[in-house]
């Protein structure tokens, strides 16, 4: 991938819609000041399911910005995608000029790992109190998994390559390596990324099923990896769109590029078969590093997937150790997601975003609520720590079984 | 039956497809197509059952694919009409 013949894949632009800030600067001032925001379910319907604690997006007012005509056909996790890739490009400085004359050069990939609950509840209760003729037109796009790409593409006239990734939660990180390979076969932008919103009733009744979800009732104690009283995971909504751009095309209009996305790798090990992700994970972390031409010493920080689940931290830290060696103990490991809960797919885009913030303020963000690490890692807790980060290392796996690893270097360090 | 009014129409237009359009405006250029206003065909089609839950009817099936406010409210009117 970073053969100097090709075309290298950079960050230009990050927009974020988060439980703790639905800018990028709050998002990021929260973060690294390590703002914990997880809070009891207050969404209308909610409140009365054994699902307490989830990380919300709170004060989220899309109809200042975003057209009613795009906000009637869509749902919440749409609303935060289109919110989250006007801030993505605009951050990138992408406005409308500047993308009318060569609409066949940027494209929108995105993955969603539901799609949109709370849209799609609201019309199966017209179907079945009502009837199928109460049924609006809009449920047959709204729903989709797809719907988040294509609203943003449609809405921003954008005709080149469109794709959606479903691949479990890691699909967040997939998504971002299609859009790299997408700059590397020649398009000059693709808006990728993940949002979500899970917090619905529907939603959230179909997540009560998985054995990984956290039911704690304590803001604090819900969601503690790698700690001997971690529980499971806390869910979260919002997520975050990112301009991926190709290099050549940043320096061309001036444009500052934020890093590189530098290596990829997925593999699979199976449904909640947490012990094998110990090999996946590892699997990926090394073919991520291969494809970046990255030794694993020169991994600075890594933002873990952080399940929360014992069997799945330890997998963790041990894949951390077999794929970086003795490095795998010393690299500081990060998991802000405690502070806002684990969005899906969206939840390792946000840990991306983070990552290049990170890199750019030297500065790793710290694990909110988590303080006796029992694994042997250096999990960063507490407070921020002071770093020079010239290579990040961001980890997913989903619960259905993917595993993901993306590799990003800092611009300045290039 | 009653008659769609271009004040009925607005509304559902507002309703079911999010388009901000007054009864004034769709008085005095019926002929604007629903594509220039951004009625899109799920968004027509949201209107005609809207029409229909409400009248109590069905409309004919080339109301969804009226192409302007005029034609569509001539269409319906003339349904409507009909069964009265």
């Amino acid at each position: 991938m970073s053969a100097p013949h090709e075309r290298r894949a950079a960050v230009t632009g990050i927009g974020v819609v988060a439980p703790n800030g639905t800018s990028t600067d709050t998002f990021w001032k929260a973060t690294q000041e390590g703002l914990s925001v997880l809070d009891r379910v207050t969404r209308e319907g909610c409140e009365h399911l054994p699902l307490k604690v989830a990380g919300e997006v709170r004060g989220f007012e899309p109809a200042g910005t975003i057209d009613e005509r795009f906000l009637v056909q869509t749902d919440r996790f749409t609303h935060f995608a289109l919110a989250a890739a006007d801030f993505a490009l605009e951050d990138a400085r992408l406005g409308q000029a500047d993308t009318s004359g060569e609409p066949y050069s940027i494209g929108v990939v995105t993955a969603a790992g539901s799609g949109g609950g709370e849209f799609g509840q609201r019309e199966l209760q017209q179907l079945w109190g009502k009837g199928s003729r109460f049924v609006g037109p809009y449920q047959s796009i709204a729903w989709f998994y797809a719907a988040s790409t294509g609203q943003i593409s449609i809405r921003r006239k954008f005709k080149g390559p469109c794709s959606v990734v479903a691949s479990d939660e890691a699909g967040g990180l997939d998504a971002l390596a299609h859009a790299a390979r997408a700059v590397r076969r020649g398009t000059d932008v693709i808006v990728a990324g993940s949002t979500e919103a899970p917090l619905a009733p529907y939603s959230v009744v179909c997540q009560l099923g998985y054995e990984e979800l956290s039911t704690g009732t304590d803001p604090s104690r819900a969601y503690r990896p790698f700690t001997d009283t971690a529980c499971g995971f806390v869910p979260a909504e919002g997520g975050a769109m990112l301009v991926v751009e190709a290099e050549t095309s940043a320096r061309e209009r001036g444009a500052d590029v934020r890093a590189y996305v530098a290596g990829h790798a997925a593999t699979f090990t199976g449904a909640s078969r947490w012990d094998r992700s110990r090999e996946g994970l590892a699997q990926a972390i090394g073919q991520a590093l291969d494809e970046a031409g990255c030794a694993p010493e020169e991994v600075d920080v890594v933002f873990a997937d952080a399940l929360g689940v014992p069997e799945a931290d330890r997998a963790e830290a041990l894949a951390l150790a077999d794929a970086l060696g003795a490095h795998g103990t010393r690299v500081p490991v990060t998991a802000p997601k405690t502070g806002i809960g684990r969005g899906y797919c969206a939840a390792p885009v946000l840990d991306t975003a983070a990552a290049v913030l990170a890199m750019e303020h030297g500065l790793i963000p710290p694990t909110p609520n988590v303080a006796d690490v029992c694994h042997d890692l250096d999990l960063v807790t507490g407070r921020a720590r002071v770093a020079e980060l010239r290579t990040a290392l961001v980890l997913s796996r989903g619960l259905m079984g993917s595993n993901s690893a993306l590799v990003l270097r800092h611009s300045a360090g290039q | 039956m009653p008659q769609i009014t271009v004040e009925e129409l607005a509304a559902l237009m507002k309703k079911a497809a999010g388009v901000t359009v007054s009864p004034q405006q769709l008085q005095d250029t019926p002929d604007t197509g629903f594509d220039v206003l951004g009625v899109d065909s799920l968004g027509l089609l949201g209107i005609v059952g809207e029409l229909e839950n409400t009248h109590g009817t069905p409309m004919p099936v080339d109301a969804e694919r009226c192409k302007t406010p005029q034609q569509f409210l001539n269409l319906v009117n003339s349904t409507l009409m009909a069964g009265a």
